[in-house]
Parts: C-alpha cells; sequence; structure tokens
C-alpha cells in the first residue's frame, strides 16, 4: 500500500524557541502523527528547553509509531544549545524501522 | 507600568522586607531557634539583594550579599547565631535599612560603618566567632569532630555538620574543585521568563561542565505540557569559583528551581549516567552578542522575574502556616539541602491569592473625611426630623434610627483601614536604643509588648518622634551606666520597656526604664533657678516629676549629666498633646521612671460631652471627665482672692471657671447655678470644670482649628453640630494646666504658650 510509506512531512522550525513557540510547536507536530517527518532546525537562533522537550518526546513518540523522525540542518545555534542542556543527537531521531 | 513604579514598589517592598529581617534576628536573639525564623531573615535579604540587583543599586547589592552570604552560613548551621554574631547582624540591618533609605531618597551612608560591618560579616563567614568561644577552638583543634556543646542556658546545640565542609571549601576552592550540581526547574521559573538554558549557558562560562540531562519525568507527545518543566540536569563542573559563585548564576530562579550545589565526592567509582561535555565557545547563545562578563546583568525578564520575587516574599511571609503545610508535604523528599526548601516555601505562598491591596492613602482620608461629613449631615436630617415631629413615631424617624446606626458603623469600618498595628514604630526603636546604647557605652535591652495593637495611622506617624527622643532620654539619661547599676545592686544590663494597650476607647503607650529615676531635688532646684516655680512653691512629688515637660528644661543640659532627663521633654509633650493625647511620668528613685502616654485611637472622631459656657457650646471630650456634679453651695469654699475649692467626699478639688479661663466671661459665675465636671489631669491631679449646663453627650467630627483657623490655647479643635453650628472642643489639659498656673504663680504664666492663663 503506498500508505505503508508516504512522503515525509517536513516542518521548518521558528527562528526563536521559546516558551511561546512550546504550545505551537507542541500543536504542529501532534497534527503531524503517523508520518514520517524532517525536521529543518536551520533558522533557530535560539532555542528553549521547553521546545526541547517537546522535541525529544516527539522523537520517542515518532519512535514508538515506528515512523521516523530526522532534524536536519540545524543550525550552530540549535546544535550547541542542544549539547549544552546535555541533549544527545540521538535523543532527537527516531530512525524507521 | 514605568521602571519608577515598579522602582517604587520594590522600595516599599524593602520596607517589609526590612522590618521582616528585624523581627526575625529579635527573635534569633531571643533565643528563637526556628529554622524558618533564619529562612524569613534570608530571604529578607534576599530579596532585597535581588530587587536592587534589576535596578542597578550596586551598593545596596554588595552589601546585602555579603550579608546574605553570612546568613546562609547561619541557615546552612555552619555559624551559630550567637549574641555576639546577632548583633553584628543587627547592626548590618540598620546599615541594610540605611542604604535602602539612601537608594531610594539620594544622600549617603557611613561608608567607613558599612566596610567595618562588610569585615566582620565576611569574618564571621569564613568561621571567624567575634569572641573566643568553644567552637573555635574545639574546631582548631579537631575540625573534623567540632564536639556540639550547649552553649548557653537555652541548651541549643549546634548539629555537628559545620566546620569540616567550611574549611575544605575554603581550602579546595583557591586550587580550583569539582561541584556537583542538581539542577531541577520548575515550571514557575519558565513562565516567569527564565530560560534553563540561559542559565546553564552561565554555568558553564563558570569552568569545565559536563551535563547530564535526565529526561525520564518526560511524559509522551500527546500527554505532555509543552509549558511544564519535565527536564532535570546532574552537572559536574571544575571551577576556581566558590560555591557562592554557582548560586549566583541561579539567583533568580533560586526559588522556582530544586537546586543542589556540593562538592563532588573525590572517588565516584560508579558514575552510571553518561555525562556530556559541554562546547566551550557558547557565544552564539548570547542575546545581544556584546560584552559576556557580566553574567549576573538583569535582563528585561530578569527584572520582572526580580521584582516578581521580591512582590512574592512580600506576601509569604505572613502566610507560615501554608508554608508549613507545603513543607510538610515535602519532608518525604528528604529535603537535605536548604534551598530547595526555600523554593518550597515560596511556591506555596506564591500560589495562594494576597490577602491585601495597597491603596493611596489620599484615598483612605478622602473617604474618611466623606464619612465624617456624612455623619455630620444624617445628625442634621436627624435633628430637623425630630423638631417636626414630636411624638417620635413616624416611619421617617425609626428610618433614621437605622440610618443613624447604619453611618455609625460605615464609620467604624473606614476608620480601620486606617489601623494600623504600632510594630512599625516599636521596630524602629529597638534600633535607637541599640545605637544610642553603643554610643555611651551601656548594655540595654529592649522588650516590647503589645507591637499588634492598633491605632489610626496618623498616630502612629506622629508617634514615632516623641518616642524617639524619649527612648534616646531614657538611653542616654535614664538608666546608669553598668557600673553604677553594678554599685547599686542591679543587673549591668538595663532594661527599657515598651507596652501598647487599648484601654476604655484609647491607646496606651508605656516606656519604663529601670534606671535611677528622677532627682527631684535637682528637677525642683532647676526649676526655680530657670523661674519655673516659686522658690516656696509647695510640689508634690507627682507635680515635681512633670515639671520636666516644662519649656525651659530643654536647656538644661546639666542636669542630665547627672540625674537623668529633662532634654526637649516639652517637645515632646506638645507632639502628644497635638495628638490629643496626654503624657504623664512616674518616677520611683533608685527603680527607674514610667511614661504613661495616653492617645486617641482616631484623630478623626471623639465622643464628647456637649456643653454650655456663657452662651457658647463646647464640646469636653468624655475620655477626661471622671463624674459630673451639682454642686451645692455648702461645699464651695472660697480659698485665697479669687480662688475656689469643692469639697467632694470629704477632699478638696479646685474649682476651675472654664468661661473665666476661656475669657468668654469677665466675672467668675456662681458654682451654684452651673454643673461641675470632674475631670483627671495627666498630673493626675483633679479639677472641677465649671460650666453652665449640659445639653448632652453625642460623638462628633473632629475638624482641625489650626488647619482651618489658627491654634487657640485652651482650644483642641472644633466640630459641626446637628443643627449646623460649629462647636469649639475643649483641652482639657490645657485648661487644667493654666488653672494650676494661677495657683502656683499667679502673675506670671506657667507655660508662656498659655497667655489665656497670665490674663487670669
Amino acid at each position: 500500500m503506498a500508505s505503508n510509506k508516504p512522503a515525509p512531512g517536513s516542518l521548518k522550525l521558528s527562528p526563536i524557541l521559546d516558551l511561546n513557540e512550546a504550545s505551537v510547536l507542541h500543536g504542529k507536530l501532534m497534527s503531524m502523527r503517523g508520518s514520517d517527518v524532517v525536521i529543518d532546525a536551520s533558522d533557530v537562533e535560539r532555542a528553549g528547553v521547553q521546545c526541547a522537550q517537546v522535541l525529544v518526546a516527539a522523537a520517542r513518540a515518532w519512535a514508538a509509531d515506528g515512523k521516523s523522525f530526522l532534524v536536519e540542518s540545524a543550525s550552530d545555534a540549535f546544535d550547541k544549545t542542544a549539547r549544552l542542556i546535555g541533549i544527545d543527537a540521538k535523543q532527537l531521531v527516531a530512525k524507521e524501522i | 507600568m514605568d521602571m519608577n513604579e515598579i522602582k517604587e514598589i520594590f522600595f516599599q517592598e524593602c520596607e517589609e522586607q526590612l522590618a521582616e529581617l528585624e523581627s526575625g534576628l529579635l527573635k534569633l536573639n531571643d533565643g528563637d531557634r526556628d529554622p524558618e525564623t533564619v529562612n524569613a531573615v534570608f530571604r529578607a535579604v534576599h530579596s532585597i539583594k535581588g530587587g536592587a540587583g534589576a535596578f542597578g543599586l550596586d551598593d545596596l547589592v554588595s552589601f546585602a550579599h555579603v550579608f546574605e552570604t553570612t546568613l546562609d552560613c547561619v541557615r546552612s548551621n555552619r555559624l551559630e547565631p550567637t549574641p555576639d554574631v546577632l548583633k553584628v547582624m543587627l547592626k548590618s540591618a540598620d546599615v541594610l535599612a540605611d542604604l535602602v533609605t539612601a537608594s531610594r531618597d539620594g544622600g549617603s551612608v557611613d561608608a567607613a560603618r558599612s566596610r567595618g560591618l562588610v569585615k566582620e560579616l565576611e569574618a564571621l563567614a569564613n568561621g571567624e566567632l567575634p569572641a573566643p568561644s568553644v567552637h573555635t577552638e574545639a574546631a582548631a583543634a579537631k575540625p573534623a569532630e567540632a564536639a556540639p556543646q550547649p552553649t548557653d542556658e537555652s541548651g541549643f546545640q549546634p548539629i555537628p555538620f559545620s566546620f569540616d565542609g567550611f574549611d575544605e571549601e575554603d581550602e579546595v576552592t583557591l586550587e580550583g574543585s569539582a561541584y556537583e550540581i542538581v539542577f531541577k526547574p520548575r515550571r514557575e521559573l519558565y513562565s516567569k521568563g527564565n530560560e534553563a538554558a540561559l542559565l546553564l549557558r552561565d554555568l558553564s562560562r563558570l569552568g569545565e561542565m559536563s551535563i547530564h540531562c535526565d529526561t525520564d519525568a518526560l511524559p509522551a507527545l500527546d500527554q505532555m505540557d509543552p509549558e511544564e518543566a519535565y527536564f532535570a540536569w546532574k552537572i559536574s563542573l571544575k571551577t576556581t569559583r566558590g560555591e557562592e559563585d554557582i548560586r549566583t548564576v541561579f539567583e533568580f530562579a533560586e526559588w522556582d528551581c530544586d537546586l543542589e550545589v556540593k562538592l563532588a565526592e573525590p572517588a565516584r567509582p560508579d558514575e552510571e549516567q553518561p555525562m556530556v561535555p559541554v562546547p566551550f565557545d557558547l557565544s552564539i547563545l548570547d542575546e545581544t552578542p556584546t560584552s559576556e562578563e557580566e553574567s549576573e546583568e538583569p535582563s528585561a525578564s530578569g527584572i520582572v522575574a526580580a521584582t516578581l520575587a521580591a512582590a512574592e516574599t512580600a506576601t509569604n511571609v505572613t502566610r507560615l502556616a501554608s508554608v508549613a503545610a507545603r513543607v510538610a508535604e515535602r519532608q518525604e523528599a528528604s529535603a537535605a539541602a536548604a534551598a530547595p526548601a526555600i523554593a518550597a516555601q515560596n511556591t506555596a505562598a506564591a500560589s495562594s491569592a494576597g490577602q491585601t491591596i495597597r491603596v493611596d492613602l489620599d484615598r483612605v482620608d478622602r473617604l474618611i473625611n466623606l464619612v465624617g461629613e456624612l455623619v455630620i449631615n444624617q445628625a442634621m436630617l436627624s435633628q430637623s426630623v425630630i423638631e417636626n415631629d414630636a411624638t417620635g413615631t413616624s416611619s421617617i424617624n425609626m428610618g433614621l434610627e437605622e440610618l443613624q446606626q447604619l453611618t455609625r458603623e460605615i464609620q467604624d469600618s473606614v476608620m480601620a483601614i486606617r489601623a494600623q498595628p504600632v510594630k512599625p514604630v516599636f521596630q524602629r526603636m529597638s534600633r535607637i536604643v541599640r545605637e544610642v546604647a553603643d554610643m555611651v557605652g551601656k548594655s540595654i535591652r529592649l522588650v516590647t509588648e503589645g507591637e499588634n495593637t492598633e491605632v489610626d495611622k496618623t498616630v502612629i506617624d506622629k508617634l514615632a518622634e516623641p518616642l524617639t527622643h524619649m527612648i534616646r532620654n531614657a538611653v542616654d539619661h535614664g538608666i546608669e551606666t553598668p557600673e553604677k547599676r553594678e554599685a547599686a545592686g542591679k543587673s549591668p544590663e538595663g532594661t527599657i520597656k515598651l507596652t501598647a494597650k487599648h484601654r476604655s476607647g484609647r491607646i496606651l503607650i508605656e516606656l519604663q526604664d529601670d534606671g535611677a529615676g528622677i532627682n527631684r531635688e535637682r528637677v525642683r532646684q532647676k526649676a526655680i533657678d530657670n523661674d519655673l516655680i516659686a522658690a516656696d512653691a509647695n510640689l508634690t512629688d507627682d507635680e515635681i516629676d512633670n515639671l520636666i515637660f516644662m519649656p525651659g528644661f530643654s536647656t538644661a543640659d546639666k542636669i542630665s549629666d547627672i540625674s537623668g532627663r529633662g532634654v526637649g521633654m516639652d517637645v515632646v509633650k506638645r507632639s502628644i498633646q497635638a495628638l490629643g493625647g496626654r503624657i504623664s511620668i512616674s518616677s520611683r528613685p533608685g527603680h527607674g521612671s514610667t511614661f504613661t502616654m495616653s492617645l486617641p485611637l482616631t484623630l478623626a472622631v471623639l465622643d464628647g460631652m456637649v456643653v454650655t459656657v456663657a452662651g457658647q457650646t463646647l464640646v469636653v471630650p468624655l475620655t477626661a471627665i471622671v463624674e459630673t456634679l451639682q454642686p451645692e453651695a455648702s461645699a464651695i469654699h472660697s480659698f485665697g482672692a479669687n480662688h475656689r475649692l469643692i469639697s467632694i467626699r470629704n477632699s478638696f478639688c479646685p474649682l476651675v471657671d472654664v468661661g473665666r479661663i476661656l475669657n468668654f466671661r469677665a466675672i467668675q459665675a456662681n458654682p451654684v447655678e452651673g454643673v461641675a465636671l470632674l475631670v483627671e489631669s495627666e498630673g493626675g491631679g483633679q479639677r472641677a470644670l465649671m460650666v453652665d449646663a449640659i445639653q448632652g453627650q453625642r460623638q462628633v467630627v473632629i475638624k482641625s482649628l489650626e488647619a482651618n483657623y489658627t491654634h487657640v490655647p485652651g482650644i483642641a479643635a472644633a466640630t459641626i453640630l446637628g443643627d449646623g453650628r460649629v462647636a469649639l472642643i475643649l483641652d482639657v489639659d490645657a485648661v487644667v494646666a493654666a488653672s494650676r498656673g494661677q495657683a502656683l504663680k499667679p502673675e506670671l504664666a506657667l507655660k508662656p504658650e498659655m497667655p489665656l492663663a497670665a490674663a487670669g
């Protein structure tokens, strides 16, 4: 069935991932459940912990769904914030099983 | 809300925090070892520091910081709050108050004094006790086992945690040490605009940091609340800085997270959780690509957070109950460190809504004024209805009675808004006692009682000055030097007792010292020398004591050196009288003196007796009247040329014609045709005031005569009666004093400010 492997959805993260963005991001991700997704983090200038929480939870959810979840072309700020708060790149990725 | 308003709120909060700080320290001084008291003290200083940091008040911040560091030692049981330690702390609280005032109003503080205290505080924080004690020796000899010993009669035992940890920390800080930090933010941290990532960034700048993020608490995506705080961190940090610097990073967030900072144990065999080293160059994460050395620099959100924090603490402290509940709840979580416990209290109190509002005093005053008008208006309405309705049974009449009750209730409630406890004034006095006692080298304890007695705010505001004066006098002249006290068989430490209580619709404030009392011989001699009394005047002990309130004594500096009082007591008396109050003194040689002030609870209304004197309507304050009587001719006795006495139950009492004293009439009225009001003056002596007739008794709204016209001797204020006429309120003490002046020295007024007496 074609629906077995739909085209990966993509989501571009906002430049500012702060407290307000966390709910927005959560809502967007919730609506993309069930299909592979690629997160574009290239524009991120500032990332907050709460958005990171949403992303980690999403990666787990996608893993549980057996779908792929990828963070691509992370900006320097995104990358460094993730390492600063001790989030491993692996935690932001769900591989297709 | 602009910055100035926020700043103004900050200063208001500061005042509350300072009061909290002082009362906490005094409690500790009295042997209170409740951790909550210590916490309250710590919080107060911390909040002031936080707010001051947000407003860039550097002097305040740096002093508060040192103070806080020392308090933290007390909080974590590294420093025992001995009386010596608390003495330094109380002085520091005074300096902190000065710094706050200086920050608000401009001006400067005694820099040398604050520097000296900073040194003392730092010494305390470093474990140097101000006086040699068991602990320093024990700690020096065997730091690891500083055995707890009861240090005073209270039997308090210090917890044997402190010294080794402390020493160790001091040593290793120099060569750089590894800290283990557990940081768990709460939801509030984010909702107040703080960002854990930024805190971690600042933390990473302190040294070499490895981090482990604990994501276990993170629920599934569809169950999570995006604004909740799930992540927690375990951080190991190698730094040359001290624990204090680490905590500074979390300064504005401390109460919104669980934070544990401790030295890493040297050998940790089973490090199960992988620690990720943190990239060192994080400049890209800076919001503003400017200098990065100022990690403490408050951001806009920092200011808000700090202000919020300050506001919370202020509302907090009163609600210990909810705090206690929350603490109990948390006990199982083994709150080992003090910081989380404080954080818990803060959130607990923050969650309960504010129970007070701040209202501009002008608004309250306007309301009170309007209610006063309402009362007068209601009285006028009643009167005109009564005049037109002889039977008094019409429905209008009944309705009016209800209206009267209602207005009275409204008035009482409005008055209650202005009622404030005298506590702040009393607390200020303890500082004065400390400072003056220090200055004159005496050891004096101030005991206060009835601090929660409430009285009108105007009264409180105006009470501070005379009370300060009297306290100074008591410390300077009332209490003897320690040597003299010991020679007299008294404890070298003097005691001053300040009491407030309600008594029959007035507030009674007593200031009692256990000093030497008044040297009556000297006072009398001085009064004679200064032409205040005739050389042959025959005065009772009470009357001699009361001579110190006379103007003319204020310049007498010699007497204050020898026996006691007399410095500006006339000023004190005038201030008290201006408040509608009375002051009296009683003294027992060798045992001390007691000043008693009786003040009205409010300056807005008064229960009075409406009387007629020479065709004028006067109001006599009901509190002054002991009894009223109809004199009989047989009871009246002439005494001298123009004095008369009335015999009441076998004792003689001077008869004073009010109409004559106030110059309403030229010759004395016939006592038998009038009514005598027996009044008690502040000196304790009784006088019978002659008036022509009593009209009735009612509550009147006081209208200041000074504000609307000018001061009239013998008259305290004015009021508007139900029929719209203005009636004068009699100043009973002034009238009595005037009559006494005649008795003492007929040709010279006793009180220069009473020209009426001279005319008599």
